[in-house]
């Protein structure tokens, strides 16, 4: 009733949004897609291919190394990153055992999913590093840069998803950028952060010996940031991991289309198989990062 | 403790009680509306079906009053849905890829389909025009391995890569079953595209850079409407090799590519008549929405045209695009009495 009356009481322009109030968006974006396809479709695939290499380097090697090999390398891995800490190894190990304890079928599926994780927090991390030192000097770009991340963790993956595919073609590397997109911001705050929290004494002590700006970034603030930045990766990893069914739904193999084609079947068992060998690789990949982030720490403040 | 929540619980409380006075009041107007008419459309999952279930609400409505419920999803929870009554109606069922399953739902008694909404729809597949003049021996799948590097999967140099349909779809398993019998599996890789937006978006991309792509599809779609693409020829469809190839289908579902090792016999999709399939409970409550469901009937071609506006104009608004159609069309008017026209036409006016 009160709701009728406003909508009599105000002019018709108020009630329902007026047309002519209406950025064209949506056709500006498609023309804009189609240009870009049409223009610079070659451009796009040769960056694509060279990931892409990238990626069928690692697939080939994580899949052709036999399982034994890989799992004690993954252990030892675990053993040496934590300082040699038995529980958080034995955690590791007995994880990564059950991947193929589940379903054998799937230690395949997690070396695909895990190449295709590893590319993308490769890039992460060779991309979002850079970045978050520039915008830890730099107070004007850091307020610019810090909405843009913002924007990537929130935008839904598949409104770049689709235009990804038809310009890099259907499969990982569509989903290694979405990835990126997705799971780069964590490793460019962290690494702001942590420089941002070097103690100001230390940092004039530096400029009083007349250090360079390169010499006080190596020698002082990434050293002392590197818990921080490695909290960052961690970060990344994590958000890279939970990509993999949505990268799925653009054709990437791996672990994220057996939870897809046992949804799609109506196969409970098998998505859940999958979904819990999704858990195990993150846990293997969280302590592994995780440990030697702690160990750096405590080293750090022994000394 | 307690005295302490006091403040922000009585805050909560308050808000509930008025969010839900707001909710309970917004609906009173609409109360009076309600009828015994629930109807409960199963939507699925691709453009043309997302259409008729638009134009078929709309109808139902307006026209007959009905409260009607849509629940979106895919073929395999939506059918599964649909053979417990748990909803009551499909508007566009693709009989021959799932006919295993229905033919035991309707002989159980659990559903029934209703006249063709779609008589001539056809599945295959495509290749782009451009691809098979530059290449004039490519017409049917068995030219196929000789044409396999134009296809290079990227992922998988040796082989050429077929985009097959989206995984949960029938003609998923059936097309996995047709690679393995033509003998392709050695030279193509099995490229599950995952959903329908990848497997559209790998075509339209590969159409706007001018390469070749080799992928299933379908009509009536906007896209086909829309690219020149033409279909490959397969072994003509007859009842006995199709029966063949259903079985090595539903091996394939309960053993995985293993159990299809052997298989050898495959044909074309054949041109086919889509139905409608409503629960017969439904069916025996309503025998005037069943008349005009029987009534309801539209060719390949209006479709398409229908969806080539869903997708350029309705910015992918189903229900745009049937409203649309419903107010351009007089085909409908045929489909329900006099009475009901009136009604929807009132409605139509008003949006």
């Amino acid at each position: 009733m009160a709701m009728e009356l406003l909508r009599d009481l105000l002019p018709g322009w108020a009630v329902e949004w007026p047309k002519a109030l209406n950025a064209p968006l949506n056709s500006w974006t498609n023309n804009f897609v189609t240009w870009l396809i049409t223009e610079h479709g070659s451009t796009f695939e040769a960056v694509s291919n060279r990931i892409l290499a990238v990626l069928l380097f690692i697939e080939q090697t994580l899949r052709g190394v036999p399982w034994l090999v890989m799992f004690l390398a993954i252990t030892a891995l675990a053993w040496f990153t934590s300082g040699r800490r038995l529980g958080l190894t034995i955690l590791v190990s007995a994880s990564l055992f059950c991947i193929g304890l589940v379903d054998p079928k799937l230690w395949d599926d997690a070396m695909v999913t895990l190449s295709v994780m590893l590319v993308a927090t490769i890039l992460c991390i060779v991309i979002g590093i850079p970045v978050g030192l520039l915008i830890s000097a730099q107070d004007r770009l850091r307020s610019l840069v810090i909405p843009l991340l913002d924007l990537m963790q929130t935008m839904p993956s598949f409104v770049y998803l689709i235009p990804a595919i038809m310009l890099f073609g259907l499969g990982s590397v569509p989903a290694i950028l979405a990835t990126v997109i997705y799971a780069i911001p964590p490793v460019i705050r962290l690494t702001d952060l942590g420089i941002r929290l070097v103690d100001e004494d230390l940092s004039e002590a530096c400029d009083a010996m007349g250090a360079s700006h390169l010499q006080k970034l190596l020698s002082l603030q990434v050293p002392t940031a590197l818990p921080n930045i490695l909290q960052g990766i961690n970060q990344t990893t994590m958000m890279a991991l939970s990509m993999v069914v949505i990268a799925s739904m653009i054709g990437t193999r791996g672990l994220g289309s057996e939870v897809l084609l046992g949804l799609q079947q109506l196969n409970v068992g098998r998505a859940l198989e999958a979904g819990i060998a999704i858990v195990l690789l993150a846990i293997v990949m969280d302590r592994i990062t995780q440990a030697y982030g702690r160990r750096l720490l405590r080293a750090q403040r022994r000394r | 403790m307690a005295t302490f929540k006091k403040g922000p619980a009585i805050g909560i409380a308050l808000a509930f009680a008025v969010t839900a006075g707001l909710l309970t009041w917004q609906h009173g107007g609409r109360a009076q509306q309600a009828s015994d008419c629930k109807v409960h459309i199963g939507d699925l999952n691709w453009d043309s079906a997302n259409f008729h279930d638009q134009v078929a609400t709309f109808i139902l409505k307006h026209g007959y009053g009905c409260d009607v419920t849509l629940t979106y999803g895919g073929t395999l929870p939506i059918m599964a849905a649909h053979y417990e009554q748990k909803n009551d109606l499909i508007m566009e069922l693709w009989y021959d890829n799932i006919k295993d399953q229905y033919d035991k739902a309707e002989a159980d008694g659990m559903v029934k389909r209703l006249t063709a909404n779609t008589p001539d729809s056809t599945q295959g597949w495509y290749v782009p025009r451009y691809v098979q003049e530059a290449n004039p021996g490519l017409k049917s799948v068995a030219d196929l391995p000789r044409y396999k590097k134009l296809f290079t999967d990227p992922e998988e140099p040796s082989k050429g890569r077929f985009v097959n349909c989206i995984p949960g779809w029938a003609c998923e398993t059936i097309n996995t079953v047709k690679l393995r019998a033509y003998g392709l599996d050695e030279h193509f890789t099995n490229f599950r595209p995952g959903s329908g937006g990848a497997l559209k978006a790998a075509i339209k991309g590969a159409y706007l850079k001018r390469q070749p792509v080799l992928a299933y599809y379908w009509t009536p779609t906007p896209l086909l409407g829309e690219l020149d693409l033409v279909k490959l020829e397969e072994p003509a469809w007859n009842q006995e090799d199709w029966a063949t190839l259903m079985d090595s289908v539903a091996e394939l579902k309960s053993g995985g590519e293993a159990a299809i090792a052997d298989a050898s016999v495959a044909t074309a999709y054949r041109t086919t008549t889509l139905p409608k399939s409503v629960s017969t409970t439904f069916a025996s409550q309503q025998p005037a929405i069943i008349d005009f469901l029987n009534k309801y009937t539209l060719p390949a071609e209006t479709v398409s045209t229908a969806l080539v506006y869903l997708q350029e104009e309705a910015s992918g608004s189903a229900e745009d695009a049937a409203i649309h159609f419903l107010k351009t069309n007089d085909v409908w008017k045929e489909w329900v009495p006099a009475t009901i026209e009136g009604k929807v036409e009132a409605a139509l006016a008003k949006s």
